[in-house]
């Protein structure tokens, strides 16, 4: 080696950039995590974290610009969430910004989504508490989808009694549809009604040529030609 | 008890099943941990002592470092393809290609990168320092240089051991670089990715947590090839046989220490993650 110096050149660059490697991705993760830029620190609590854990993103407008610092729980029904935001987003976050619950996906990792608050409000401060909006909990979605179901259950079952009952000629309906004599009874009403109408037009015509009632007829026609005119 | 007397007072299957080799191997199994815990201790006694043999080192390092690196670079690149293209149809059922990048990254950064470039290290390397000390051992050489005042054992092994421990974490992070570039050429077979998109999302899912306990695992990894190496070529048997014994039982005694390592550096990751 000694008389080698091509062979320690080749080990030289070998080494260096195996270490330039290593510490680039040491970087590029650390930058990930906001570790080499200057950082703020917001407050939020809320009653249930629904498994959000340190590490986990912050986003505001949809960009990741935090992460998760720490979770303590403060007392039986909150949870404190510190987050370290990026120095860069804190002018577009206003007083009176809210802090949610979300997720990345249907099966991804939860997130915390800050709104930028009012407009025109004052910017919000290292150690700012925000106010927090409550996550919707997957257990009452689930919870309200049960009732949901058990509602349409006592329905199709009412549903189903219902057709049974037509189906055995019970009840108005299930006469109108299922009994025959009901509309052989009306077959026959619409024959006699049939019948009567034309016994009635008869009659009407034999009037028309009575001369009790020809002198009115006369008069009707006068008139309606009047009219015409 | 001596071996003699064993075989007298048993019968035949005794002895084919579980006699006196079986517990010949018991014994010979704790004497050999024994000696290789000697041996370790010693290299800690030499590592600070001087002469330093720093250019014996570089020499060393230039061997296992450079000389392996395009075996590795190869076995990388092809790694991260394949685990891309055979992962690809089974996140595409899902509908979760985009997640791709990332959990090659995690699967190669993590556990597959490490341990199959130190299981090549072990083959290529162990092979190698194991067959040449062991054919230094078995010409006499090691005893003409104890004789003639330099010290082998800091010169032979130490320096192997040092090399080894050095450069397979570097070769590692090679083979993770090179198979994460492997993986986007298999992402871009079937789809249409830009580099920054790709490094993007395998960044994003990186963690620090995924990176220190693989990086700290690949110096075990490096160090256990050099000791098992360097130990069976200083306790080659006499002749030639012992030579071969010695580079196959470098290899194999190599690569299940790489796998008992793994195992024990995942048990004390998962402990502190």
């Amino acid at each position: 080696m000694k008389k080698e110096p091509g062979k320690k050149i080749t080990l030289g660059v070998f080494v260096i950039a195996g270490i330039l490697l290593f510490i680039s991705s040491i970087y590029f993760v650390g930058q990930k995590q906001h570790m080499f830029s200057t950082t703020f620190r917001l407050r939020s609590s809320f009653k249930d974290v629904s498994g959000l854990q340190v590490g986990n993103n912050v986003r505001f407008s949809g960009i990741n610009f935090g992460t998760i610092e720490s979770i303590t729980l403060i007392s039986d029904t909150s949870a404190r969430v510190d987050m370290m935001l990026d120095e860069g987003v804190r002018k577009f976050i206003h007083k009176g910004a809210t802090a949610s619950i979300g997720s990345e996906g249907l099966m991804g990792n939860k997130i915390v989504i800050v709104t930028p608050g009012p407009p025109g409000g004052k910017e919000v401060q290292n150690n700012d508490v925000l106010e927090s909006s409550n996550p919707i909990n997957m257990d009452d979605i689930f919870k309200k989808l049960k009732v949901t179901a058990d509602n349409a259950a006592s329905i199709t079952t009412n549903l189903s009694d219902i057709m049974e009952n037509i189906h055995s000629g019970k009840g108005t309906v299930g006469k109108l549809f299922m009994d025959t004599s009901f509309a052989d009874n009306m077959n026959q009403t619409l024959i006699n009604l049939r019948q009567g109408t034309g016994g009635f037009k008869q009659n009407m015509d034999a009037a028309k040529h009575s001369f009790l009632l020809r002198g009115f007829l006369k008069d009707k026609k006068k008139d309606k030609d009047k009219d015409k005119r | 008890m001596k071996t003699g007397e064993i075989a007298q007072t048993t019968t035949r299957d005794d002895l084919a099943e579980e006699g006196p080799s079986f517990m010949k191997k018991v014994k010979s199994f704790f004497i050999e941990m024994a000696l290789l815990s000697a041996f370790m201790w010693k290299f800690f006694k030499e590592l600070f002592k001087r002469p330093f043999e720093f250019n014996e080192i570089a020499r060393q390092c230039y061997i296992i470092g450079c000389r392996t690196l395009p075996l590795v670079g190869i076995t990388g690149f092809i790694m991260g393809l394949v685990l891309t293209i055979q992962s690809r149809p089974t996140l595409a059922e899902f509908g979760a290609e985009s997640w791709l990048p990332a959990m090659v990254a995690v699967s190669i950064i993590r556990e597959i990168g490490p341990v199959i470039t130190a299981l090549i290290c072990a083959g290529k390397v162990g092979s190698g320092i194991g067959a040449e000390l062991a054919s230094m051992k078995v010409t006499e050489q090691i005893d003409a240089m104890q004789v003639s005042g330099r010290r082998p054992f800091k010169y032979l092994a130490v320096t192997r051991m040092i090399a080894t421990t050095l450069m397979v974490p570097l070769l590692v992070v090679f083979s993770d670089t090179i198979s994460l570039l492997g993986s986007f050429f298999g992402c871009n077979l079937k789809g249409d990715i830009s580099v920054h998109l790709f490094f993007s999302q395998v960044f994003e899912k990186l963690d620090f947590m995924d990176i220190m306990p693989a990086f700290i695992k690949t110096i075990f990894f490096g160090f256990g090839i050099g000791l098992i190496a360097c130990y069976k070529g200083f306790n080659s048997d006499k002749g030639t046989e012992g030579v071969g014994r010695s580079a196959n039982s470098a290899v194999v005694i190599g690569s299940l220490l790489v796998f008992l390592i793994d195992m024990i550096a995942v048990q004390l990751t998962s402990l502190f993650s």
